[in-house]
């Protein structure tokens, strides 16, 4: 039904010595939610770190292997991190907006990337992305005010508005909900089936019923290893693997 | 062995009360023992302070004796009505003899002597001061406050005792008959020692100043902050942020720290071998001082600066970078600004150590007797802990409320400096989840 958007082949990574992800080969279709499970430190997030090269800052990352975006290889010398990065947003565990207004939250990408050369365009992306992330209506008051005097909740949907400001292709998501109270998540999640039909999405998550509420696709990770992917309603129902059987059952992990 | 058995024993036949009871004893203990020490370093804080106030705070006064000066235009040498220019060119010494010797009677040459000597050798330069800055007063008599010498000076403000006998005494007897007959007639009196801020260095301590030093210190500071401040931070902003973590860098952070462990007098002379016998740099500048002062304190700013950079949470660059902001972006939009405050206050109280700074200046020369003050940083000058070094070593009494005083100056420089790095500090220092 849909494209696939990001391609992964033979993809390993090395922290130093020790092997973090091995041979994973992972589709992601475009305008999709696609999640990825796993017990901690089983590679998800080393993985969705892969997508926007964000593993190049640790110095002793070694990555091998192929990531394609739109057919076009990200792990090449020539590509432009920067402009790769524009094209993948992401959002953290921890909601991280810059000790700065609001607004000036929102604008540094559009900003950097010269976009908005006016002060009435960059206004409009301000409003454009907290409205997608749903924060426009209880913020629009107070854009010069600090970022970081915004709740929890608030401030994570602030720091989706902060990667949607760019116009990214992909959204990566890494735990986005866990550091949130279930009402925060309730409407996190909301959000995420909204920007579905704008943005490809991946999402890593600890729960398994945010994955099944959220997601068309899911990749369970166990030990840096890709152990199943498939449809989420098919993961969750009926799973090939009897690992993954074991783990969204609740029996490890 | 037996005695972990022993000790078990005791343990088990501890009451549940007793343990607790022993547990709040210790903590009870601890307080103690905190209390203590807080108290006996704020007792030591205190006599240091009172004995340097009470010492030092005296030199802020000077005493002066009132005596009528007749501007004689015969004895100046010029016309009535004589410009600024000429009274500029005229002998004030006669003027000046016959003034002094008029407040009070004396028989001989000797006793002529002794009375002069009860004022300032800067009476001459006050008398003529006094009609340059207002030539009107030639032909007139007016009154003048003259300085008077440091001897009469330390025996009005009661630091000298006159009770000693005559022979072990700086002042004769026939010198206290004129003090008394002068106290008598309320010509004695004290006012403000401007000549304390104003005046270089001199071997008479009535007229002896700190502004050399102070003018001298401020150079130096300034050319140590221009120096180290900027190849400090960008020092600390490429190690930390962008040097690749390996064996070089470990290395160099090991020496940095070790450098800045290294004693000052080091410094010392490293610059006396370098900056003055090689490439000949003039000795006793602020220029030497400043960059010899900026060499010690780089590793002391770079410190600082690398913990308010690492204070910065990974999360802030993460969140910059992955927006699509290059390295150099995120580090100068967003860690650099937030490190700041950290990398202000560092700086700052590297500065104040920098100026209390004594056993390098003293190797490069700034030992030197200058009475001048500077105009330019490659003049000669002093500085004020060097200042405070030279009039602890003079034998005259006035240094010794001298000596008190420049420390008071300095003190109080060190505090509002730290005191500016708190609240830049406090102020600026923005908060993050």
């Amino acid at each position: 039904m849909s494209d696939i958007k990001i391609k992964s082949k033979n993809l390993n990574v090395y922290y130093g010595n020790k092997q973090a992800l091995f041979d994973v080969n992972l589709d992601l279709n475009e305008k999709e939610v696609t999640a990825l499970i796993g017990p901690s430190g089983c590679g998800k997030s080393t993985f969705i770190r892969c997508i926007n090269r964000m593993n190049d800052v640790i110095d002793i990352c070694k990555v091998t292997g192929n990531i394609e975006i739109d057919g076009i290889e990200i792990n090449s010398k020539e590509l432009d991190v920067v402009s790769l990065r524009e094209r993948v947003g992401m959002v953290f565990q921890k909601p991280n907006p810059f000790p700065k207004s609001i607004y000036d939250n929102i604008s540094y990408g559009p900003k950097i990337h010269g976009k908005g050369e006016s002060k009435n365009e960059l206004d409009e992306i301000v409003e454009n992305s907290l409205r997608k992330a749903a924060l426009w209506e209880e913020v629009k008051d107070r854009l010069n005010e600090p970022g970081t005097g915004l709740s929890g909740g608030q401030q994570q949907r602030l720091c989706i508005a902060r990667a949607i400001s760019v116009n990214p292709e992909v959204i990566l998501m890494d735990e986005p909900c866990s550091a949130l109270d279930p009402i925060a998540t309730a409407k996190i999640e909301e959000l995420i089936d909204e920007l579905k039909k704008t943005y490809t999405i991946v999402i890593v998550t600890h729960s398994m019923a945010q994955a099944v509420r959220v997601s068309q696709k899911t990749g369970f990770f166990h030990l840096g290893k890709l152990i199943e992917v498939g449809k989420t309603e098919k993961i969750f129902k009926n799973p090939d693997n009897k690992m993954t059987q074991d783990y969204i059952t609740g029996r490890f992990g | 062995m037996w005695l972990k058995e022993l000790l078990k024993n005791i343990e088990k036949n501890m009451t549940k009360e007793k343990r607790l009871k022993k547990r709040h004893n210790a903590e009870k203990r601890f307080r103690f023992y905190g209390l203590a020490s807080i108290f006996l370093a704020l007792l030591f804080v205190l006599i240091l302070v009172q004995n340097i106030f009470s010492k030092g705070s005296s030199a802020f006064m000077k005493t002066a004796i009132n005596v009528d000066v007749f501007y004689d235009p015969e004895l100046l040498g010029v016309k009535n009505g004589a410009t600024k220019d000429e009274i500029l060119e005229a002998d004030f010494f006669d003027i000046t003899i016959e003034t002094l010797l008029k407040t009070y009677p004396t028989n001989n040459l000797d006793e002529e002597n002794q009375l002069i000597d009860l004022f300032t050798t800067d009476a001459e330069l006050e008398i003529k001061n006094a009609l340059i800055n207002n030539s009107n007063l030639l032909g007139k008599t007016v009154s003048l406050e003259i300085t008077s010498s440091d001897d009469i000076d330390q025996l009005h403000k009661g630091n000298y005792p006159r009770d000693l006998p005559e022979e072990r005494r700086r002042i004769s007897n026939f010198q206290l008959s004129i003090y008394d007959n002068f106290l008598e007639n309320k010509k004695i009196i004290k006012n403000f020692n401007n000549y304390f801020f104003k005046n270089g260095d001199s071997r008479d301590p009535e007229i002896a100043g700190i502004g050399g030093a102070l003018v001298g210190s401020f150079y130096s500071i300034l050319i140590c902050l221009l120096l180290s401040f900027p190849i400090a931070v960008l020092a600390s902003i490429y190690l930390e942020e962008f040097a690749p973590k390996n064996k070089i860098t470990d290395f160099i952070e090991i020496n940095i720290n070790n450098l800045a462990a290294v004693p000052s007098i080091v410094y010392g002379l490293l610059a006396l071998q370098i900056l003055l016998a090689t490439i000949q740099l003039p000795r006793s500048t602020p220029l030497v001082a400043g960059i010899t002062l900026a060499l010690m304190t780089l590793p002391r700013i770079i410190i600082p600066c690398r913990a308010s950079l690492k204070a910065v949470p990974p999360s802030i660059r993460e969140g910059a970078l992955a927006v699509g902001a290059s390295k150099f972006q995120s580090v100068f939009h967003h860690v650099v600004p937030l490190a700041l405050p950290g990398t202000l206050s560092g700086t700052i109280i590297g500065l104040a150590q920098a100026l209390g700074e004594t056993a390098p200046l003293i190797l490069i020369g700034m030992v030197a007797f200058v009475v001048d003050i500077p105009s330019t940083p490659i003049d000669p000058s002093s500085s004020l802990p060097v200042q405070v070094y030279l009039w602890s070593e003079s034998a005259e009494r006035g240094f010794v409320e001298k000596t008190s005083a420049t420390i008071m100056m300095l003190l109080s420089f060190l505090i509002v400096m730290n005191f500016l790095a708190v609240y830049l500090r406090q102020k600026f220092e923005k908060r993050w989840n």
